[in-house]
């Protein structure tokens, strides 16, 4: 199996850079590269607790396997390939989302990590609530799946 | 006819609810389901900075596909509004 995608609940679990490791070791790769996205502790200048993720989850997770087999095959057939994100509250300092890739070589390994977030951000039905230190919270924008030309 | 919204992100401001119901005229399509929205968050949501979501969001049929403007909704459709998205 070279690929793995999943959607983690946050109250029932968290995500794992160890079991990422893992799944994409290989004596065939000569590379890996991991991305950790993490919540942090301020965004334009307010104080951040933490961000609770929504998720469309059957959207998600076809999202997740087209992006990552659309990676493979613009970069590297043979890549292994761990793609997981939360979803519902994560505080500050914790992983929201990791993209692990074994590969032959360095190029290909950076190259299908940056693409798989980049595709993450502009695909995947997932949205974030932030929550703040004063007790308030706000839906942050996003990139809209809606045709640019039909949005007036 | 009346359809099921499926609320995701912002959009669960418009209700405590999973999904909002929504009456519509017979035969209505997603278009006019945008125009409903309008003037329900113009009525009820003002102050909920939802102004411009029934613009900007996208709907998914119960396939999980995204449905254009012309898509004919069915009574007691369920679909799912798709605000602008932004995970990572």
């Amino acid at each position: 199996m070279s690929l793995h995608t999943a959607l983690v609940k946050t109250e029932e679990g968290k995500i794992s850079s160890e079991k990422a490791k893992s799944f994409i070791i290989s004596k065939k790769n000569g590379a890996e590269s991991i991305f950790v996205g993490r919540v942090r502790n301020e965004n334009d200048g307010k104080k951040v607790t933490g961000v609770t993720y929504d998720v469309h989850d059957q959207a998600v997770i076809k999202s997740f396997q087209s992006i990552c087999n659309d990676a493979k095959n613009k970069f590297d057939k043979s890549a292994k390939i761990f793609l997981e994100h939360a979803k519902g509250y994560v505080p500050v300092g914790e992983i929201s989302i990791l993209i692990a890739v074994g590969v032959g070589h360095r190029d290909e390994a950076f190259k299908i990590c940056r693409y798989i977030l980049e595709e993450v951000k502009h695909q995947s039905p997932i949205w974030k609530k932030e929550h703040y230190t004063e007790g308030k919270e706000e839906w942050l924008p996003g990139h809209s799946l809606r045709p640019q030309e039909k949005i007036k | 006819m009346e359809i099921q919204l499926k609320l995701y992100g912002s959009s669960k401001l418009l209700s405590d609810s999973e999904t909002l119901l929504i009456q519509l005229p017979e035969n209505s399509n997603v278009e006019k389901l945008r125009n409903t929205l309008t003037k329900i968050i113009s009525e009820k949501h003002l102050k909920s900075n939802l102004t411009g979501l029934s613009k900007t969001a996208a709907f998914f049929s119960e396939n999980d596909e995204v449905v254009n403007d012309n898509y004919k909704l069915k009574n007691k459709e369920l679909i799912s509004i798709i605000p602008p998205i932004g995970g990572g």
